[in-house]
């Protein structure tokens, strides 16, 4: 009996030790005058180096602030964090959609103040970046790389289908696609000319709209998915290249494509052809598949609104800090490194290949040049470019969107015009209610 | 006399005591994490909260956007009925059938029951991924197998028709617990109720209906109850299942939208509530949808105890 | 033939009338070859159920050893045999950091949990109370409860109390009792013969000595088919886990680790089934090494039911 009893406690102290020893390990004092901060970011691996590296300049200068990066953040965790109290100093998020949320219910603090104290106004940013990252008013966050998409295209495959030139417009990309699609001899899919399922890769409707000219509201502010003639225009077109391919044929290719952003991703294997991807996956095929051949290209737009070409559609990354942040003025500092030092913008943009996000930093002449780098650059540059509308609900619009969008693909609607009547009632419902009287 | 009137109260109050005190843990950690937690349940089901600020009343409101506005519980709902209506059965036939089988078997036992019970210990979470991979629709092994005897094997885990039922086969695979209570009962059926019955001229089939499962109804309620228990509970299989299987081409970034895949056919109501809740943190609108889980999970275990007392035969061997 | 088959069929009922007292003779050899038939049948049956429910793992084992690019493909077997995925593993994910994880969980959870659970149960068993049938019925009751019905308010208080991110929230409640574990061990304690407990009252223990020497010695198999449960339901708790430590991935147990594999590490399926084997390894480990208790375990829950 004493000797279970000692057992027991043995085990007991070993475990209660382990236990301590692995869950202890973060918090270390910080020593006089010097503060510890913890910068959360959505990057891995490589790109996760890149910002590593910007950090280290960042301490150079600032020797008294220490900066633990933490790596492969998304925003659910940013969202339990803050409430448990458990965040870091300085958040990035890789989708700006939530700059409604964080800014109305303060979970990250307004920073005005800051820049007002250090004379920085919102000017050095272009119209969409200084848009999507404030709302009604409040500025919470500021952005830090922006995303531009476009359409990447493996030449070789173009040529020898007797292909020149990226297409330009729907009906020659639905041409490209049936011409450069392969199958195996039992009929499966081997190559794909493009895929227009959504949630495919970075297929979802935000990213195909501009090419039609869709709008997601209209100018009360109201959703606007079954007035603006482009979404339905995009759904049809989308639908009869689907039925072309057959369904299930393609969901069972898609099962043999590889993970986005593993070296197996299926434009990078050349499983297939085209790809509306973003303008980071040109330094991912530099890093990853140096021999492809490919060509970038914005996206081909509407037959009837040839005008659009060029344009396309941004969205960027956004920082900010949250409000339980016990460092508020370290993290600031911080902060505004990563957003407006074109040295730090530059750094990013040569190593991660995103769009910088100040206009100093979009002219600065240290930017390595890469041609097919260089066509997101003007995307970004051109007028018609469009980014998604901050809402207080998040991306919840573009969710039940693209929750529609899935149902109609798979041949499940029978009434386009009456479903998308309907997802614009649940997209206003859902913002009406928000914040207070009814839910989510 | 008044000494021993006086020792026995001291004994008892002793008594009261030594209760008190080996059941004080349990008292405490059933007011702690289930006592007062029902009641909070029950307040924050009408405010609105988000954990950042605190919660405000808002009425009946979560409640009315419950029965009338949301368009995802009634996916929720039906799928929840439907794991019940067909997992339940499934298992428990299957696990049946095993055990009936094994207890015939002359030479093996051991092996067999082993095989068996094998899958059940597999981590739920290690069995779903395996056998997402198992049923990919273009390069798993089932539907390779498929093709080679001529069949176009359907979309598993990414079809809406197949979602389920491939979890109810992920079920069946991991029957082993509840085959182990099977076998132990069917064992234990006494010998002679098969001989007097066989006597009375009954063949196989029909010792099996009038001997056998009335003699094992009390585990055949077992396996209904925990069953349904189970499928009210019903989380992590879908949950892996449905991200993993959507997910698997695309950006990695919005998980938590992969949830119910494909097409909200593998959303059950606890994934449901946990989105609500611990994604979208609308932690009043959740707490209102447990309280319905509530109601229900009682409603329909009350339901089913009171049906067993129709065909449920407690002998005198079984307690 | 059916003259003489009716005959036996006769005489064997006549034996039968009798059976319990006399020796059996030989049932006649049609009805031997109809058992003999229905034994092969059943035991083909058993069979091929048996491949069945093994294929998965064989499939699984096979991919395990796959190049990715032949993961992605048709091929079922590894050509050639990459030994190397398992390594790779541990070079994507910090699989022993998850596996000291769910040994911290597991563990103390399980000590906590004896701890506490074994008075209670001795209480609602052994003594005699007033409300002692309540209480016992409160404790199915919770059982049965789904656990999303408390969970949001628990939640809450435990962000409050800033441990959301750690395993404590897991952990800490077993020190409170654990309503299964409570019911399992009172089934048994039901079993123990009541002269023993008599014995030790007569002999002047207190029901706390009483408990400590007598019934615990009587009690080991229980004790240890309910630490092993609570082990086994540890190691393949996902809920718990993903609710409490998904924002902070050095706190992720196996289960939460394997399901988050392939999102964050970009990886790919020979290298996710090699993960899945290395988790499901241990706790088949620990069947081959504990298999008495595990029976017993589950015929505890079932038969007394």
């Amino acid at each position: 009996m004493r000797r279970v009893a000692t057992i027991v406690t043995l085990l007991a102290v070993v475990f209660a030790l382990v236990a301590v020893s692995a869950c202890g390990g973060d918090s270390e004092p910080a020593a006089e005058g010097s503060a510890n901060i913890t910068f959360w970011t959505g990057f891995t691996e490589r790109e996760l180096g890149v910002m590593k590296d910007v950090v280290a300049d960042f301490e150079k200068q600032h020797p008294n602030i220490h900066v633990k990066v933490v790596g492969g953040i998304d925003d659910d965790k940013i969202v339990a964090a803050i409430r448990g109290g458990t965040a870091g100093d300085v958040l990035h998020s890789f989708a700006s959609d939530n700059t409604g949320a964080f800014c109305s219910n303060g979970a990250w603090i307004d920073l005005a103040d800051y820049m007002e104290q250090d004379d920085i106004s919102d000017d050095i940013f272009p119209p969409a970046p200084r848009y999507y990252t404030q709302y009604n008013g409040t500025r919470c966050a500021l952005p830090m790389l922006a995303d531009v998409y476009g359409l990447y295209f493996n030449e070789d495959m173009l040529a020898k289908a007797g292909l020149s030139g990226p297409p330009r417009t729907m009906s020659e990309l639905t041409d490209y696609a049936k011409k450069l699609t392969v199958r195996n001899p039992d009929g499966s899919l081997k190559v794909v000319g493009i895929d227009p399922l959504d949630g495919f890769y970075e297929n979802a409707a935000a990213h195909w709209g501009p090419s039609w000219g869709a709008d997601w509201t209209d100018d009360s502010g109201k959703s606007s998915l079954s007035t603006n003639p482009g979404w339905a225009k995009m759904l049809q077109w989308q639908k009869e290249l689907i039925d072309w391919y057959g369904y299930d044929d393609l969901v069972r290719w898609q099962n043999t494509a590889g993970d986005e952003f593993s070296p197996q991703n299926a434009f990078e294997k050349g499983k297939l052809a085209m790809n509306v991807d973003g303008e980071w996956r040109v330094a991912f095929i530099k890093a990853e598949a140096a021999d492809l051949a490919f060509g970038t290209a914005p996206m081909p737009v509407d037959d009837a609104q040839p005008d659009l070409y060029g344009s396309g559609y941004t969205t960027g990354s956004i920082v900010g800090i949250p409000k339980t942040s016990k460092h508020q003025d370290e993290a600031w500092e911080l902060l505004k490194y990563l957003a407006t030092d074109t040295g730090a913008l530059v750094k990013m943009t040569n190593g991660i290949r995103n769009v910088p996000t100040t206009s100093d930093a979009l002219m600065s002449t240290d930017i390595e040049p890469d041609e097919n780098f260089q066509v997101f650059l003007d995307i970004f540059g051109h007028p018609e470019t469009r980014t998604t509308p901050i809402t207080v609900v998040g991306a919840a619009n573009q969710e039940l969107f693209d929750a529609f969008v899935t149902k109609w693909q798979a041949g499940k609607v029978s009434d386009l015009q009456g479903g998308l009547a309907n997802v614009d009632e649940q997209i206003d419902a859902q913002l009406a209610n928000a914040g207070g009287a009814q839910v989510p | 006399m008044l000494e021993r009137r006086r020792s026995r109260r001291k004994a008892a109050w002793r008594r009261r005591g030594t209760v008190f005190a080996f059941m004080s843990p349990w008292v405490a950690g059933f007011s702690i994490f289930f006592g007062y937690p029902l009641v909070m349940t029950a307040y924050y089901s009408f405010t609105h909260y988000d954990l950042l600020s605190s919660p405000h009343w808002v009425g009946l409101a979560n409640y009315r956007y419950l029965f009338q506005s949301d368009q995802m519980i009634w996916p929720a709902v039906s799928n929840t009925l439907w794991l019940m209506a067909v997992a339940v059965p499934a298992n428990a036939v299957f696990a049946f059938g095993i055990a009936l089988m094994l207890s015939r078997a002359r030479a093996g036992i051991g092996f067999f029951r082993t095989v068996f019970y094998l899958p059940a210990l597999a981590p739920p979470v290690a069995a779903t991924l395996g056998f997402v991979y198992l049923l990919n629709p273009a390069t798993g092994p089932v539907n390779t197998l498929l093709r080679h005897l001529g069949i176009e094997g359907p979309l598993w885990f990414d079809s809406p028709e197949w979602s389920k039922p491939s979890l109810v086969l992920l079920g069946i695979w991991g029957v082993g617990n509840l085959m182990i209570i099977f076998l132990a009962a069917v064992i234990d059926v006494p010998r002679h109720l098969f001989e007097s019955a066989s006597l009375d001229g009954a063949g196989p089939l029909q010792r099996l209906r009038y001997v056998t499962l009335p003699t094992i109804s009390p585990v055949i309620l077992f396996a209904i109850v925990i069953g349904v228990i189970e499928a009210l509970q019903y989380f992590t299989q879908a949950y892996v299942a449905s991200t993993i299987a959507g997910g698997s081409a695309a950006a990695s970034a919005e998980s938590a939208n992969a949830l119910g895949y494909p097409l909200q056919s593998t959303l059950f109501y606890p994934v449901l509530l946990y989105q609500q809740g611990f994604r979208y943190f609308n932690m009043g609108y959740a707490s209102a949808m447990a309280m319905l889980l509530l109601a229900v999970a009682f409603a329909v275990t009350l339901l089913i105890l009171r049906n067993s007392r129709r065909w449920v035969h407690v002998s005198g061997a079984m307690r | 033939m059916g003259a003489r088959l009716g005959g036996d069929a006769m005489t064997s009922a006549t034996v039968g009338a009798a059976a319990s007292a006399f020796v059996r003779r030989r049932p006649p050899a049609e009805v031997r070859r109809r058992r003999f038939l229905l034994a092969v049948a059943n035991h083909s049956l058993l069979i091929a159920a048996a491949i069945v429910f093994l294929a998965p793992f064989l499939f699984i084992v096979l991919t395990a050893f796959m190049t990715n690019d032949q993961a992605l493909s048709p091929d079922l077997w590894p050509h050639p045999f990459r030994w190397q995925n398992f390594a790779d593993v541990f070079h994507n994910a910090p699989l022993w950091r998850y596996a000291l994880n769910s040994l911290i969980y597991g563990g103390l959870a399980t000590l906590f949990l004896l701890v506490s659970s074994i008075p209670v149960a001795y209480a609602l068993s052994r003594l005699r109370w007033r409300g002692r049938h309540a209480a016992f019925l409160i404790v199915l009751v919770a059982m049965m409860l789904p656990p999303q019905v408390t969970i949001i308010p628990v939640y809450v208080m435990w962000a409050k109390l800033h441990l959301v991110g750690t395993l404590w929230p897991l952990i800490l409640p077993n020190l409170l009792g654990d309503a299964f574990s409570i019911f399992l061990l009172r089934q048994f304690f039901l079993t123990i013969p009541e002269e023993y407990i008599d014995a030790a009252r007569v002999d002047g223990c207190g029901e706390f000595r009483i408990l400590t020497t007598v019934v615990l010695r009587l009690a080991k198999p229980a004790i240890a088919a309910v630490a092993l449960f609570s082990f086994l339901f540890t190691f393949n708790d996902f809920f718990g886990p993903l609710l409490y430590t998904q924002e902070n991935p050095a706190n992720w147990t196996v289960s939460v680790g394997l399901s988050q594999f392939r999102t964050l590490y970009q990886v790919q399926w020979n290298l996710t089934m090699a993960a899945t084997l290395m988790a499901m390894a241990p706790v088949i480990a620990l069947f081959f090494l504990a298999q008495r208790a595990f029976v017993e375990g589950v015929t505890l829950t079932g038969v007394k039911g």
